[in-house]
């Protein structure tokens, strides 16, 4: 399904790369009316956003290198070469206030793009707990944090929501409070333990119920088409969750560890037809390909630990295979840290924020670096019922993105920018929180300030203090911090005035 | 130019006769702060039945006119006005929407606290109805009276919201609107109906009249005038807010709930201002541009806050201020002590960066503002009302104390010897 998705995304970028795309902004020399004086300020359409120049880690495991991102209103619209950017690379010369259209443009060069992480579940991450639309702290301390750890969407009571941050624009924009909550109530939590035998002999009547209503609803769906004066059949008795997730509505999720639950829960699942997505499942490398069969979907910390149960002869307890045997036996395994919320305190990197270190031991253990990556972003997503939407770059999708300083698994690496639906909300180096610690080298990335045409750089000369030895020039070109910056570039423009006048 | 337009007047006051110059009083000051036209040295006030009728750099005074010569030692400005209190009620609200209730209701002019606070410089209070949700309306009193009707000047001057990021608080806010709707509605409905009932009674008037006119018997001759629906609390007080007979004061408490309060009304518009309580990680400055650009009253105290987990101080006021709001400032809470404090709180923050002269006009003229009495109250100005605080120096510096207070162009401070 997904190389599909990306076979089409670049197929679509090679056809369109060349030519100009075919829903730019609207042609400006038609808003060009003949009476200037009462010209109304254009009204912005669009929004653009452009990420250049980045390993861009685009969906299906490929990796396109130096590759431009477009996204248009918060939805990918290129991925690849020879994208050219409204604002860029055509109505470059359109003066500001006739554009239609705004254009933010994010230089990625030597950095990688990931799709934004997605947690699975998470707590306090937009400071409310439910009702996101009216709760929502956009604001919220740790929601900065949390898009500095990668994550852009989160699993959050039974809903996903998009950790949307408030930005200032200007022109200024609406913040939309609708646009934070992805879906509701994406799944149903049963239980199945070996612990309460009452428990599962429940939740096989239940099933058991559900199941023959099902079957007579079905027919009744098939025989209503005939006779329309039929009754649809009375659901007394029946659970409408667990009805829910026999027609496929909704998922069902456990919390199950022990091998004779999980084989217990692969049986029911395949007995009533049904994928059901365990979580924990600790002991699911011992039972790995019978999971795999019954369809199973996996949520599993790679780095919890589970002492084997020494009474029994079989094998057992946790083992750091665990996510690569279970990959191996085809199930869909998403990996979640020790803690959904953001811990400031105890043991640091077992809570929500270190998401991909917790991949990463995955990864120690046998796991595929693709499958590892996969297991926080579009694994997540679709077990969540959003993977349209979020979980990998590719067109049509949202954007919501990170810019990596190297692998995103690797313990050392830092988010240097977050995206979220064509927005950047997060830049490490304005943020208090990791600023200091190896900030950008600005002075070696940027490119010396140009001059315009018309421009003298005589005169600027003139204005600064032009009795400088040459030493001292030295040591300004030399710092690329940021308060030396500007210092360097007037340097570098005195240094062509002298060069002028030598001539 | 104020001295020349000034001596007509006088002359003609001293025609007039003694009798009557026994209300006006000169008062002779080493500096104004007239807040709205900025510093006057060396100023003359001259005032007459509780108002302010002239101001100016030294102005000729004519003869006969009781002079009170404080120059150069005194500075005066304008009464403070503390437009968001609580200062002498103690009752307990609810959490629902009460449009209708009026803080005046609860006003006890016996508590000793009026005189307290009036004695340290303050003319005028707002007061507010208790509880969250809508609480209803404030009350403009002059902190003096035996009676309410005494101290009351002004009542409904703001309906007070309480904004949260909540679901209950957004359709509280919502709701409110659509009663109105439902009214209006209802009220369009009723007068058509009226209306047509009038009109088929005139036809029916005229048929008769044709017919039998000679006969004047049991026909009334006019038909009952219309009579509007009677609007519940909700429809009135949100239909008066979106007519702008009544203004709102939107309390909310960081960015989020300012947005979602942004989001509740959509796009209604009504008069409104804001409340922010100051606390300590109050992180409204992710807002100060948009609430600055909108040229937004925002009414906090005076007080320092911290960048949000870290010690880094922040001054809130200063950089909403910098960013284009109205600054109001208010005591730091609602005790004798706080309003003592207040000039002094300001001070520092000022010290800290808020411009002086923004932090004087949020303490008197911006104020009066938000109690919709900015052409009464707030500044040293002709035809205001005479409400007086007399420094014996900068009024926002430490250790400067007040000498007197005048409310109303009667000192209420202890006897001034002139």
């Amino acid at each position: 399904m997904s190389t599909h998705e990306t076979l089409f995304a670049t197929l679509a970028v090679t056809l369109l790369g060349s030519v100009a795309p075919a829903d730019p902004a609207q042609p400006w020399t038609a808003d060009d009316e003949p009476e200037e004086s009462e010209k109304a300020p254009v009204e912005i359409e669009d929004y653009y956003f452009a990420v250049t120049g980045g390993d861009v880690h685009a969906a299906g495991g490929e990796v396109l290198r130096g590759a431009t991102l477009l996204a248009k209103n918060g939805k990918i619209t290129h991925i690849g070469y020879d994208v050219e950017i409204p604002g860029v690379d055509y109505f470059a010369d359109m003066p500001q206030e006739d554009r239609n259209f705004v254009t933010e443009t994010l230089d990625a060069t030597g950095l990688r793009v990931y799709p934004g992480l997605v947690a699975i579940s998470s707590s306090g991450l937009m400071g409310a707990s439910g009702d996101f639309a009216d709760t929502a702290d956009p604001f919220h301390q740790n929601l900065v944090l949390a898009l500095g750890g990668g994550i852009t969407s989160t699993g959050a009571s039974r809903g996903v929501v998009k950790l949307k941050r408030y930005v200032e624009h200007d022109p200024p924009r609406d913040y939309d409070f609708g646009g934070i909550v992805l879906g509701e109530s994406t799944y149903v939590s049963l239980s199945w333990s070996g612990r309460s035998p009452s428990g599962k002999a429940s939740l096989r009547e239940k099933l058991t119920a559900a199941a023959d209503y099902l079957r007579v609803y079905r027919q009744w769906e098939a025989d209503v088409k005939k006779d329309k004066e039929l009754e649809e059949p009375r659901k007394t008795g029946v659970d409408s969750s667990i009805l829910a997730i026999l027609k496929g509505e909704v998922r069902a999720r456990f919390g199950a560890d022990d091998r004779d639950d999980l084989l217990g829960i692969a049986r029911l699942a395949q007995e009533f037809g049904f994928r059901p997505v365990i979580k924990g499942c600790r002991e699911g490398w011992t039972v790995a390909d019978e999971l795999g069969r019954a369809g199973a979907s996996a949520i599993i910390t790679p780095r919890s630990r589970r002492d084997k149960n020494e009474d029994l002869v079989r094998e057992g307890g946790s083992s750091i295979e665990n996510a690569a045997l279970l990959h191996a036996a085809g199930i869909p395994i998403v990996i979640e840290p020790q803690s959904g919320g953001v811990n400031l305190s105890g043991i640091v990197g077992r809570d929500i924020l270190h998401l991909p270190v917790e991949a990463a031991f995955a990864v120690r253990g046998g796991l595929s670096e693709a499958a590892a990556l996969d297991a926080i972003t579009i694994e997540p997503a679709r077990m969540m019922g959003i993977g349209h939407r979020v979980g990998s770059l590719a067109v049509g999708k949202d954007c919501d993105l990170i810019v990596t300083d190297g692998d995103v698994l690797h313990y050392q690496t830092f988010v240097q920018y977050a995206v979220v639906d064509g927005e950047l909300v997060y830049d490490k180096e304005k943020e208090l929180f990791y600023a200091h610690i190896r900030p950008r080298a600005q002075g070696e990335v940027a490119p010396p300030e140009k001059l315009d045409a018309g421009e003298n750089p005589e005169e600027q000369e003139d204005e600064g203090d032009g009795g400088e030895d040459p030493g001292e020039e030295g040591e300004g070109e030399d710092s690329g911090d940021d308060g030396g910056d500007e210092e360097a570039d007037e340097e570098e423009e005195g240094d062509e005035a002298e060069g002028d006048g030598g001539a | 130019m104020i001295s020349k337009s000034l001596l007509p007047f006088l002359c003609l006051l001293a025609v007039a006769g003694p009798a009557q110059a026994a209300d006006i009083l000169a008062i002779k000051v080493g500096r104004a702060e007239t807040i709205s036209h900025g510093t006057i040295e060396h100023a003359v006030i001259l005032v007459e039945d509780g108002r302010i009728v002239m101001v100016g750099e030294d102005l000729p005074i004519e003869r006969g006119i009781e002079v009170l010569d404080r120059d150069p030692e005194w500075t005066v400005m304008p009464g403070l006005v503390n437009c968001y209190s609580r200062v002498g009620l103690d009752s307990k609200g609810g959490n629902d929407s009460r449009p209708m209730q009026m803080a005046s209701g609860e006003l006890y002019p016996a508590s000793e606290d009026f005189a307290k606070v009036l004695e340290a410089g303050v003319t005028t209070l707002g007061l507010y109805p208790p509880g969250n949700g809508i609480p209803g309306q404030s009350v403009v009193v002059r902190p003096s009276g035996e009676t309410a009707g005494e101290m009351i000047l002004a009542d409904g001057a703001y309906l007070k919201v309480l904004a949260r990021s909540s679901a209950s608080s957004k359709k509280m806010i919502r709701k409110g609107f659509e009663k109105a709707d439902d009214y209006t509605e209802k009220e369009q409905k009723a007068r058509e109906k009226w209306e047509k009932a009038k009109e088929k009674w005139e036809k029916d008037k005229k048929k008769k009249d044709d017919k039998e006119e000679e006969e004047d018997g049991d026909q009334k001759k006019t038909f009952d005038p219309y009579v509007a629906p009677e609007p519940d609390d909700q429809a009135t007080a949100f239909q008066a807010l979106r007519d702008g007979e009544l203004r709102a004061l939107i309390s909310i408490s960081d960015s989020a709930s300012y947005l979602h309060f942004l989001d509740a009304i959509d796009d209604e518009e009504f008069t409104w201002d804001l409340r922010v309580p100051v606390t300590r990680e109050l992180n409204l400055f992710h807002l100060a541009g948009k609430i600055g650009e909108a040229g937004r009253r925002v009414v906090m105290e005076p007080t320092m806050s911290l960048h949000p987990a870290t010690m880094r101080q922040r001054n809130l006021p200063a950089e909403l201020a910098t960013a284009g709001a109205k600054l109001v400032l208010i005591p730091r809470s609602d005790s004798v002590e706080s309003h003592e404090a207040w000039l002094r709180h300001t001070g520092e923050l000022v010290a800290l960066g808020l411009p002086r002269e923004v932090a004087l006009r949020a303490m008197t003229l911006e104020a009066a503002e938000v109690l919709g009495m900015g052409e009464t109250l707030g500044s040293v100005d002709e035809g205001k009302a005479a409400n007086l605080v007399f420094f014996d120096g900068d009024p926002l510096e430490p250790g400067t104390n007040i000498e007197a207070v005048m409310l109303d162009g009667r000192f209420v401070t202890e006897e001034v010897d002139r």
